[in-house]
């Protein structure tokens, strides 16, 4: 396991964010773009149906149950990359909430706003998004305010142009880039004017709290979580 | 300030002077007349109105919507329908609106790509025409686009930023299928309990000739008047939009029974019970009479 340095680790409690460029890379990059690829394209056609019927956001995609999809979708919940850091940050103490493989779409406005995912009283949330392609400039990178997940930060307003969020930062990257978040801070994605989709995974964790997951949520990949710290990262054992 | 209710609809009996389409809800004999509207906004103390024109989208169908904007021209403005693939929109809206009390056209669909992710050219759009004719004209575009048109709005928008639109009953994109009309006579939405339109129609607030209606919460909620299910999604406007470009509307007639006007002329200050008091003036018509230019009583 690869634990972070005290200077992630001041990163992280002062700015609220960590930047693993390359984190996945090589066999296993192209595995996750194929992967990707292969079932965004077999998802299409149901989810544009669902937004025709007014059951799905008609700005972006997720695909459904990726997990049972690939096991690339599993493989990067615990990637030695980021992995350690997520461990260390939540005390060893860590379970996968959701994974959301999400493509979104080039549009005029961004389909959200600047906000944070949760309040401070939450345990312990973080998300890791994660580049599937290159994400350039202007294409729907990440953004956050650095420091807005601290307690006393803030007030934050929503402004009607992302980039007009006082303090924020952007983040273009590589395919392959891991951005880690603390959910208490401000974020968003940013406009996406390119002329493609951004594509990107973003995976939900939490600081393990009492009956926050039950088993019977991720059962049916439970084949792929046989050692105990999979099992425990997925609640498979209560 | 005034007090105007922004969108509603009145109708009399189909007949030769007055031909309109007939349907389950508005069959031949009913009539919703103006004079019965009157009377609630006189009862309930509002001053004005926008009359929203249903039953039909041809000229001869407008005739009982031109007749009260005639017969009461201080007291209401219009909004017209364009016949779909009319072969040339532009001499229809034109003829609705010399000087008429037309002030604009409703819409739902705007004629381009069905998928986001295909290459959007707006000038190939079906709407574009009409876009560019009420740009000319300083119509104003009454939109209430179905879910699969949503992402198609602000394409048009970029491209006309002068054209004042107003996005119906809470800027919500009612899904195919999803409509229906309940045992009080009134349209019924079904929506999904995550409200997807934050992804999509709020997202407009960015554009500041988009305004949106406060009105339609019986279509959506799941709960009775006040609807409190709803205020949720009026905080989201507000914060998004701003009081300056939210107007109240009932949707008359078909709230006449339940709950009735009346209590729906208070249901902003139910939902939204934190705004100053100027705030809540200028979206019960100070808004409507600003962006609509409604005349002066």
């Amino acid at each position: 396991m690869i634990l972070p340095t005290p200077e992630q680790k001041e990163q992280w409690e002062e700015e609220g964010y960590l930047v693993f460029e390359d984190a996945i890379q090589g066999e296993d990059l192209n595995r996750l773009q194929s992967a990707f690829d292969y079932w965004a394209d077999a998802c299409k056609a149901e989810w544009l149906d669902r937004v025709e019927a007014g059951e799905a956001v008609a700005t972006f995609y997720d695909l459904p149950n990726p997990f049972e999809k690939d096991p690339i979708f599993i493989d990067i919940v615990d990637y030695p990359s980021y992995y350690g850091a997520l461990m260390d940050f939540t005390d060893h103490d860590l379970i996968i909430l959701a994974p959301q493989v999400r493509t979104v779409a080039p549009w005029p406005v961004s389909y959200t706003g600047w906000h944070p995912d949760v309040s401070q009283s939450n345990p312990l949330h973080i998300k890791v998004q994660i580049y599937v392609n290159d994400v350039e400039p202007g294409s729907g990178e990440f953004g956050f305010v650095p420091g807005s997940h601290k307690p006393d930060a803030g007030p934050y307003a929503r402004p009607m142009r992302q980039e007009s969020m006082p303090g924020h930062k952007t983040f273009p990257g590589k395919a392959g880039t891991a951005i880690m978040f603390n959910s208490c801070g401000w974020h968003v994605s940013m406009d996406n004017h390119s002329d493609g989709p951004r594509k990107s995974i973003i995976l939900i964790y939490e600081k393990r709290t009492p009956g926050r997951i039950g088993p019977e949520q991720f059962a049916s990949i439970s084949a792929y979580c046989q050692t105990p710290e999979r099992r425990k990262l997925f609640s498979l054992d209560g | 300030m005034p007090r105007i209710d922004a969108h509603l609809h009145v109708f009399t009996k189909a007949s030769s002077e007055f031909p309109r389409e007939t349907s389950d809800i508005w069959p031949a004999e009913r009539e919703e007349p103006v004079e019965k509207l009157l009377d609630q906004m006189e009862k309930h103390q509002i001053d004005q109105a926008v009359l929203v024109q249903m039953a039909g989208a041809s000229i001869a169908n407008h005739r009982y919507l031109l007749h009260c904007l005639k017969a009461y021209p201080n007291r209401f403005l219009g909004i017209g329908l364009v016949p779909e693939g009319h072969p040339n929109p532009a001499d229809h809206m034109a003829e609705l609106t010399d000087n008429t009390g037309i002030i604009g056209f409703r819409f739902s669909t705007f004629g381009g790509p069905r998928d986001i992710f295909e290459k959007m050219d707006v000038r190939k759009f079906a709407a574009y025409p009409i876009w560019k004719f009420a740009a000319a004209r300083d119509y104003v575009l009454w939109l209430y686009p179905n879910a699969i048109n949503a992402h198609l709005l602000p394409y048009l928008i970029q491209e006309f930023p002068q054209v004042r639109v107003v996005l119906n009953h809470l800027a919500v994109c009612p899904g195919k299928g999803k409509f229906s009309w309940d045992e009080f006579g009134r349209p019924q939405i079904q929506v999904t309990g995550y409200n997807l339109t934050m992804h999509t129609t709020y997202r407009l607030a960015r554009f500041e000739n988009v305004n949106v209606h406060l009105s339609g919460q019986y279509a959506f909620s799941k709960e009775e008047f006040p609807y409190k299910d709803l205020a949720g999604w009026h905080h989201g406007l507000l914060s998004g939009f701003g009081a300056k470009r939210l107007m109240w509307a009932t949707d008359f007639p078909w709230i006449l029974e339940e709950p009735g006007y009346g209590k729906l002329t208070t249901v902003i200050e139910k939902l939204m019970p934190n705004l100053t008091e100027s705030e809540l003036a200028d979206i019960m018509g100070g808004n409507a009479k600003r962006i609509l230019r409604f005349p002066d009583l």
